[in-house]
């Protein structure tokens, strides 16, 4: 006799999240990706994330919501490229890590998108998230860098922030102590559901992207529904190359990497 | 009342090192001179202040005072850029202070609930000196979990107060758990330092005038010592002694689930609990130890109530602890190494060979090596200066045993991308003002409260006496309780 | 014919409770007795009645309350503001274990030591009979006796070795 568990049922953690409806979802070609770091940009701009500085940066306290990461062999000068260059972002897990562990609510799961959300506004920044996350996909605000008087010019006896003139309005701006991370764009995600509302349809498959894949110059990042079979990155994903980076925590993470073929 | 060595004269200026070897009142509580006197030892040891201790006070006020108001208004001001946390060490010092601080306090309970519930006589004189380490411990903890916060003057959220979203704070969090345990462990361990010494404050208050008078009146509450306040109190601390225990444990084996919960290498383990339980006792027993040997040199009268006999029975504690110490760590780390798993692998290695592995070794020798080899004497056991340099050894080793946990353990993690060596900047400042100000604390409450129990030591020894067993006298001790 | 309150007071153990039987045997009752010491001595020592305590009860008390609130808080508030987390459940059993445990300790430590101060009548800084050798280590027998037998207690004690044996008033502590 077969055995059958309704995982549901006995409460396995994360089957009802991988069971949900409405997951967006990423692929991400390591063959196509040609390391560019335009993905990096266009997210910084897109989300209004810090410049951190070369010195802060250096230390490690990047905010960039999607890294490049590079791996090599051998020491500088004889560096080879082993292994390539892959894009981190948040993997908006099912059963994420970082959630349970915040003490105030601040990463909870939303249920219409099935992301993983940050309320910037509830974090009291204990950084628990972000020990708690085993791709190092989060970033915190260790300062005000957007109001650091050196990146400022003084006009008339007030200091007035050029760079400020960039700032998506569509998103906020983070102040100090607080986490931060990818959010799948979710901005745009609502743009084109309140888009699609309006003229009475569904969300068509590859009708927005968000910034990182719209700038991606090779086309290795693939947006869209992975609960829909028919949509590119639900085909993407299945082609057989699909990788989920540590499956074996159960965090079921919604990016699925296409290693070299 | 029929006891045999109520009062022997001529020890009245009893120091242990006259006695013959076999002499029984080398043991204070087969010493016992007349309640008052004992009163006006005490009382005097409170009153008594030299400049020198009025320049310590000074010096560590001052410390206070710039690394540890200043220094942290200034990173409140500033932002946690000016501490060294970073990713991936999202975690720095100030949970290392935490961790180590609540180690501290452990022993307080320890000594005052483990052997009052076990009756072990030679924790007598010296139960309220180790209670007061466990809530200025505490309070050094607490300070420094709000010093680790992004938005400190947020952190109301954590507290469960009704509010009108009723949003409720996370009940699923590590941290949440140590909220309550660390809440219930400061109240406990306050109440429980305060219930034992309303007789002392109600001692202190018949012998004192001025404002000490006063502070003293309104601390005792008007205790007079009835047979009905006794009671009360007796029962009450005979539940505290048995209650504090099992919270004692929670907090620190919550405080481990804080990095035992996450999914990282070399913190998902389940020997995280009792392992950093008894680092708590270890590093705590130390402390008593110097503690005990400052009291003894700095204070007035203490070489009658801190005796050989009490280091001795301490470093024999220490090393029952190093032992038990011993075992799990060896229990955590071979079961890491065994397991093979890659992060962790890479982990132990950067312990083993990292720029870092100087503290690892540090810490085995300063935790086991040390303790294990050197607290079987009784020389060095007996000696006050050498236990109390054998605790500083095993409080730095597992300060260094805290530092590896957090920040050097965060730095392997399954990203190898991210792999960035931790460096303490404001935090060296702050972990010196926690210091001070545990100092500056312990110095005011030196001169401010009873720190011997005089009502303990009295019972004890009005309960102790020499019985002619065969031809040899034997201590022997009626049940008082 | 006016009641007035006695001390006497005693070196040690023995001659108290010898004392407050001969007290008992000349008319006074136990609830006209009040012994004061400095130390804790066991009732059955000086042979007096059992004193009742509501400490252990409050104790308990406590508990209930605190485990009640305990399970308020891990299973009552999530279910006012739905927040999902992590793909477990909204009100998990193994983290309100840890809930329950802490405020049931909490609550009942709480509420032992506010059964001392209930019980012993704390803080109390209005005047009361006491005498500062008390916490010198002497046992303080308090007592009520009629005015004319006064002198007949005191030389019945005296005999029994009481140190000194004088009227009382009620003074500030």
């Amino acid at each position: 006799m077969q055995m059958t568990v309704d995982l549901n049922r006995v409460g396995a953690k994360g089957a009802i999240a991988e069971a949900a409806e409405g997951k967006w979802g990423m692929s991400i070609d390591r063959d196509l990706c040609t390391g560019c770091q335009a993905c990096v940009a266009a997210c910084a701009m897109e989300n209004n994330i810090s410049f951190v500085g070369e010195e802060d940066a250096g230390y490690g306290r990047t905010q960039h919501w999607i890294r490049i990461e590079r791996f090599w062999e051998g020491a500088y000068p004889n560096v080879k490229i082993a292994g390539g260059y892959q894009p981190m972002m948040c993997q908006q897990c099912g059963h994420a890590p970082c959630e349970p562990v915040c003490p105030v609510f601040a990463t909870p799961h939303s249920d219409a998108e099935q992301l993983n959300l940050q309320v910037y506004n509830r974090c009291i920044g204990t950084r628990y998230c972000a020990n708690n996350c085993p791709y190092q996909a989060r970033s915190f605000n260790w300062r005000d860098y957007h109001t650091m008087p050196e990146r400022g010019n003084m006009v008339n006896g007030k200091l007035v922030f050029p760079l400020h003139n960039q700032f998506n309005p569509d998103v906020t701006v983070r102040r100090r102590g607080v986490m931060e991370k990818c959010t799948f764009c979710i901005q745009r995600i609502h743009k084109a559901q309140d888009k699609a509302k309006s003229e009475g349809r569904e969300v068509m498959d590859g009708e927005f992207a968000p910034a990182c894949a719209q700038a991606c110059p090779a086309d290795a990042i693939t947006f869209g529904r992975i609960d829909h079979k028919d949509s590119l990155v639900s085909q993407r994903s299945n082609e057989g190359r699909g990788v989920k980076h540590l499956e074996d925590l159960n965090t079921l993470p919604r990016v699925t990497y296409l290693k070299e073929g | 009342m029929a006891v045999l060595s109520k009062y022997l004269p001529g020890a009245k200026k009893a120091r242990e090192d006259h006695f013959e070897k076999d002499d029984p009142r080398q043991y204070l509580m087969h010493d016992p001179i007349p309640r008052g006197q004992m009163n006006e030892m005490v009382m005097e040891s409170m009153h008594a202040t030299s400049w020198k201790f009025w320049m310590v006070f000074g010096i560590l006020s001052v410390l206070v005072a710039v690394c540890f108001f200043y220094a942290w208004g200034y990173m409140i001001a500033e932002g946690l850029w000016v501490a060294g946390v970073m990713r991936p060490a999202y975690w720095g010092i100030f949970l290392v202070n935490t961790v180590f601080w609540i180690g501290i306090s452990h022993a307080g309970t320890f000594i005052s609930a483990i052997l009052r519930v076990f009756k072990a006589e030679f924790r007598r004189p010296f139960t309220r000196a180790a209670e007061l380490m466990t809530t200025f411990g505490l309070i050094q903890a607490g300070a420094s979990i709000f010093m680790h916060l992004g938005r400190v003057w947020l952190s109301y959220w954590m507290f469960p107060l009704p509010n009108q979203r009723e949003l409720w704070p996370n009940f699923h969090s590590p941290l949440m758990w140590d909220l309550l345990a660390i809440t219930t462990y400061v109240l406990g361990s306050t109440m429980y330092l305060y219930l034992p010494l309303i007789p002392d404050l109600a001692m202190a208050r018949d012998r004192s005038t001025g404002w000490r008078k006063t502070f003293y009146r309104i601390l005792a509450l008007g205790f007079r010592g009835t047979e009905g306040e006794w009671r009360h109190l007796h029962t009450a601390m005979n539940f505290f002694a048995f209650a504090i225990i099992p919270v004692m444990f929670s907090v620190h084996t919550i405080v481990s689930w804080d990095f035992a919960m996450a999914m990282r290498p070399g913190w998902s383990s389940s020997v995280f609990g009792p392992y950093f339980v008894l680092g708590a006792l270890h590093s705590g027993m130390g402390a008593v130890a110097i503690v005990l040997f400052i009291m003894r040199y700095t204070m007035k009268h203490m070489d009658y109530f801190i005796r050989k006999e009490h280091f001795d029975a301490l470093g024999k504690l220490m090393m029952m602890v190093s032992f038990t110490y011993a075992y799990f760590i060896f229990n955590d780390y071979i079961i890491q190494w065994y397991g093979g798993n890659l992060a962790t692998d890479n982990l132990l290695h950067w312990l083993e060979e990292g720029p870092m592995s100087w503290m690892f070794y540090q810490m085995i020798l300063f935790n086991i090596v040390i303790p294990f080899a050197v607290l079987w004497i009784p020389k060095v056991r007996q000696t006050p200066w050498l236990l109390a340099v054998v605790g500083l050894l095993i409080n730095i080793g597992m300060y260094w045993e805290r530092y590896i946990i957090i920040p050097v353990m965060l730095t392997i993690n399954n990203m190898p991308f991210t792999w960035k060596l931790y460096e303490p900047r404001i935090e060296i400042y702050l972990t010196i003002g926690t210091f001070a100000l545990f100092l500056l604390f312990y110095m005011a409450a030196s001169r401010l409260i009873p720190l011997i129990p005089v009502w303990e030591v009295q019972e004890g020894q009005m309960a102790h006496t020499m019985r002619k067993i065969g031809k040899a006298n034997v201590s022997t001790i009626s049940d008082f309780e | 014919m006016a009641d007035i309150t006695l001390l006497a007071l005693f070196e040690d153990i023995d001659p108290a409770a010898d004392a407050i039987e001969k007290l008992r045997h000349m008319g006074v009752t136990d609830d006209r007795i009040n012994v004061l010491s400095g130390a804790p001595i066991p009732y059955k020592m000086l042979g007096r009645p059992h004193p009742h305590t509501n400490v252990s009860k409050l104790s308990l008390g406590g508990a209930i309350a605190g485990a009640l609130f305990g399970l308020f808080l891990n299973f009552g508030t999530p279910n006012m503001y739905y927040v999902p987390v992590g793909g477990q459940y909204i009100t998990p059993i193994p983290p309100g274990l840890i809930v329950l445990f802490e405020m049931t300790m909490l609550f009942a430590l709480l509420a032992t030591f506010l059964g001392v101060f209930l019980d012993s009548y704390f803080p109390n800084y209005r005047p009361m009979e006491y005498t500062p050798e008390i916490s010198d280590g002497k046992i303080g027998i308090f007592f009520k006796c009629a005015e004319n037998e006064q002198t007949k207690i005191a030389d019945a004690l005296g005999v029994l070795g009481a140190e000194t044996i004088k009227p009382v008033e009620a003074q500030q502590l």
